[in-house]
């Protein structure tokens, strides 16, 4: 009998738990926090030593560190920099700080810490803001930096100024081995937020305001990074406040009540050559290959339509420097095969080419990727497997998961391989990146290409060119050798959409050409929480 | 009464002595065999490139060598109690085990101890009323619910309770950075619990009523239920104290042989409700190839499993005190 009693005094503690935590609203929403959601969650400590290589580790840095210059949703601003101006004669830029500037622990922000940032970066190199054209920087007064460059670089506004984030000198200056410095002072900066916590196993981030801030009070208490798997779900109830979205969720949302906002295109999807390995090495053939594949039949299909054709040469259709001429390859299967007959290739009774008794037989490598630091679903290598097979070669599709791919890659040991990375939207200087042969070899998406000799010369040249003019017409020169030469092929680029909740009172908005010179195509731009 | 004799311990505790061996060198091995590197899986898809001499000074790092470590050298790391620092994070790997642990112990714990106690009454129940509608109401809709995966049954829990109806939230393990009191915070986090409960219960609880079901129908026909009856003993006491304890036997043998796959079930759920336990871990060191983590997840959760099975074996002898002198039985009296 009392083990009766027992059980049923057991099973009505679990009855009235369970209605408690029906009733109970998990969030206390109010201005006083915002959340932001995040598939992946850890993306590394907010510090430039030790936030990881993707954007999303790069947006997490930057509210806690100001840099010079920033962006807002209407362009250029002034941040630690209310103004500058530049010398063409001696190279010079002079930057003027404004005296507001606050680093965290209440010290003011000096022309001493610019110096020393420049210094520090080119001793322990940042990869996001490289200093190596700088000769010195003088602090003729606290509220002056006047930074000299050995050689012209055009890009030194957005890439440097408005990307290198500015370390306290008095902090830093100790600090002999960067990588290894985690103390809290390692994350004092000057910019709207203070960081205060990242839980690892959560892959929670927390920040608080600093109310000292120079351009203006934050607008949240707290900013906190949740991590969720399903987006959509977590804005329908509340549970965060803005996140992005696949396009196709927008609907639904709009129809909650959710702001939807979208992005200009600065994340491509690449189909990345082997072009050292015969027969990829004859461009010709790589053109056939461009002419064999449908690109809006894969927007079509692996994205229900919500994308748009790439250019072929790398910068995306609305940036400030494309190329309206660069080299087009409307689908067209004949012209392919025209192309292959022309290089020796005989078409078999299965219609399939072989030359000197070789099948033509290409393997393709195709793994799911991070657009935007969310994780999607590949499909494209299937659709690309029938296009190229009409065209009469052998397609050998591997699903691979993405690390095993990028080792692949990185070892040339692959035909074809189905990639795609952001970063289009910024500076041009990003094709230096994405062409170049001697980069960092863990760069796997760049076409790493070295046999075009002009293509290298205009690389090297379009960043030093300060007249804009004169850039744009080297820049343009770079689209159509790189469209002719096709060492990768972009193949599209997908819609970017967002969501947020506008009864928060916050706009967030995607960032024009993306946040910082490096164009991280992402809607958290700490100016959306600024008033000003 | 005496628990276990020396005869029946001794090649058990060496038996499970030589697994926990070759479970340190699984442990050790597997991890190493996966293509791609720590390295890459970093650094690759970067948004930024580096220089190269840069990359070649950072690969020569200890912290991007952890795969030229030894097995002796991973045997005496082992000796000292060193779990190591897991690459991605920078942390030690047994600091972060023990953070992600009570998650799953949570999840696994009371998802099995749901489900056994659940499933248990209803096999019980619906073998006491045998061929009645209730009973094949039971068996059919048991047989439905075998068959769905977590994955199925996680999502659609998903959609119809976080979307539509939005009474629990759709990821998390609790309300991070929320200052709520004690009570509350526990609250918080029983209500981020039910969803992955719930998914993990539907998953495990058929098996086991099905199981309960038919050992009881076995048990009910033997002669002692007849006495019990004949004495004038209610009916609910001879279906739980005569009858159920019988059947209880290989229901928890199951539990047993379910124990060692545990943190392969708990993964795919802990996945779609981003639950911050074992298996998002575990998840996130694979993608990362985090080689110390994962080595360190493995082993820690093979060595539990061993454990736990090792004192399942002390309980059965507990349970039904004939199996003294036997090891394990798969029927019941």
């Amino acid at each position: 009998m009392n083990r009766l009693f027992i059980k049923i005094g057991l099973i009505a503690c679990a009855c009235l738990l369970f209605a408690s935590a029906l009733g109970m609203a998990a969030d206390t929403q109010t201005l006083a926090e915002v959340r932001i959601g995040d598939s992946k969650g850890d993306w590394g400590l907010p510090n430039p030593y030790h936030h990881y290589q993707r954007g999303p580790g790069y947006v997490r840095m930057s509210w806690i560190f100001d840099t010079l210059i920033w962006k807002d949703k209407n362009g250029e601003i002034p941040a630690l920099a209310s103004s500058w101006s530049y010398d063409p004669a001696t190279h010079t830029y002079t930057f003027r700080l404004n005296p507001k500037a606050k680093w965290h622990d209440g010290k003011p922000v000096t022309s001493k810490d610019v110096a020393f940032t420049f210094a520090y970066f080119k001793k322990f190199p940042y990869s996001w803001a490289p200093v190596g054209y700088v000769q010195q920087v003088e602090t003729p007064d606290d509220a002056t930096a006047v930074v000299t460059l050995a050689k012209p670089f055009a890009p030194f506004l957005t890439n440097i100024a408005g990307t290198m984030p500015v370390l306290p000198r008095h902090i830093w200056e100790k600090v002999t081995d960067p990588k290894s410095f985690v103390e809290p002072e390692a994350f004092i900066g000057s910019g709207p937020y203070r960081f205060k916590d990242f839980n690892k196993t959560q892959g929670s981030y927390l920040f608080e305001a600093f109310d000292d801030y120079y351009l203006g009070r934050p607008l949240a208490k707290r900013v906190i990074y949740i991590r969720t798997g399903k987006p959509l779900a977590s804005l329908s109830t509340g549970q965060i406040d803005v996140s992005n979205i696949q396009p196709d969720m927008a609907e639904p949302l709009q129809k909650k009540g959710l702001t939807i906002i979208s992005d200009s295109y600065g994340w491509n999807k690449k189909l990345m050559i082997n072009h050292r390995k015969a027969p990829l090495n004859d461009k010709r053939f790589r053109q056939a290959l461009a002419w064999a594949i449908d690109r809006q039949e894969l927007i079509d299909k692996a994205h229900r339509g919500f994308g748009a054709p790439a250019s072929l040469g790398l910068l995306p259709t609305d940036h400030p420097m494309y190329n309206p001429a660069t080299p087009a390859y409307p689908h067209s299967t004949a012209k392919a095969r025209e192309i292959l007959e022309s290089l020796g290739y005989v078409k078999g009774a299965d219609g399939f080419y072989a030359k000197d008794g070789n099948p033509l037989q290409l393997e393709t490598l195709s793994s799911s990727l991070t657009v935007g630091g969310e994780q999607t679903p590949d499909r494209d290598g299937e659709i690309l497997k029938k296009q190229l097979e009409e065209a009469g070669i052998r397609i050998n599709l591997v699903q691979l998961e993405s690390s095993t791919t990028d080792a692949r890659v990185v070892k040339w040991d692959f035909d074809l391989a189905v990639s795609g990375h952001g970063g289009l939207a910024g500076d041009p200087i990003a094709l230096n990146d994405y062409i170049r042969p001697d980069v960092a070899p863990s760069f796997v998406n760049g076409a790493r290409y070295g046999d075009n000799a002009e293509l290298l010369a205009l690389l090297e040249a379009h960043v030093k060119e300060m007249d804009p003019a004169k850039r744009k017409e080297l820049v343009f020169r770079i689209q159509e050798i790189y469209a002719t030469d096709l060492p990768a092929i972009s193949l599209y680029y997908p819609d970017s959409r967002a969501a947020y909740n506008p009864a928060k009172g916050i706009r967030w908005f995607f960032t024009q050409g993306g946040i910082s010179g490096r164009g991280v195509p992402i809607p958290q731009n700490k100016m959306a929480l600024v008033a000003r | 009464m005496r628990l276990f004799t020396r005869m029946t311990w001794m090649p058990a505790l060496s038996a499970y002595l030589l697994t926990a061996l070759a479970l340190v060198y699984a442990s050790f091995a597997l991890p190493r065999l996966l293509p791609g590197d720590a390295f890459i899986a970093m650094y690759g898809g970067g948004h930024v490139a580096m220089e190269a001499q840069e990359e070649a000074k950072i690969r020569a790092s200890a912290r991007y060598n952890a795969a030229s470590e030894s097995f002796t050298q991973y045997l005496g790391r082992l000796g000292r109690l060193d779990w190591g620092t897991s690459t991605a994070y920078e942390t030690p790997v047994f600091g972060l085990i023990m953070h992600a642990l009570p998650w799953t112990l949570l999840l696994m714990g009371t998802a099995h101890l749901l489900s056994l106690g659940l499933g248990f009454i209803l096999g019980v129940e619906a073998a006491w009323r045998y061929d009645s509608v209730p009973d094949r109401l039971l068996t059919s809709v048991m047989t439905f619910l075998e068959g769905i995966p977590e994955l199925g049954s996680g999502v659609l829990l998903l959609l119809v309770f976080a979307l539509w109806l939005g009474w629990f939230p759709a990821a998390g393990g609790e309300t991070v950075y929320s200052g709520l009191s004690p009570w509350e915070r526990t609250l918080d986090i029983l209500h981020h619990l039910v969803l992955p409960l719930a998914t993990l219960v539907l998953a495990y609880l058929p098996g086991n009523a099905l199981l309960s079901r038919a050992a009881m129908l076995m048990t009910l026909r033997q002669p002692f239920m007849l006495t019990a009856a004949a004495k004038g003993l209610p009916p609910w006491r001879r279906r739980y104290a005569h009858a159920a304890r019988c059947a209880l036997l290989p229901v928890v043998t199951r539990l047993g042989l379910r124990l060692a796959g545990m943190l392969t079930g708990v993964l795919v759920v802990e996945s779609i409700h981003s639950y911050p336990g074992l298996g998002t871990l575990l998840f996130q060191a694979v993608s990362l190839r985090d080689l110390p983590l994962i080595s360190g997840i493995a082993l820690f959760s093979s060595l539990g499993v061993l454990t736990v099975a090792l004192t399942l074996e002390r309980t059965y002898q507990y349970l039904d005190p004939r199996l003294k002198q036997q090891r394990v039985t798969l029927h019941a009296c």
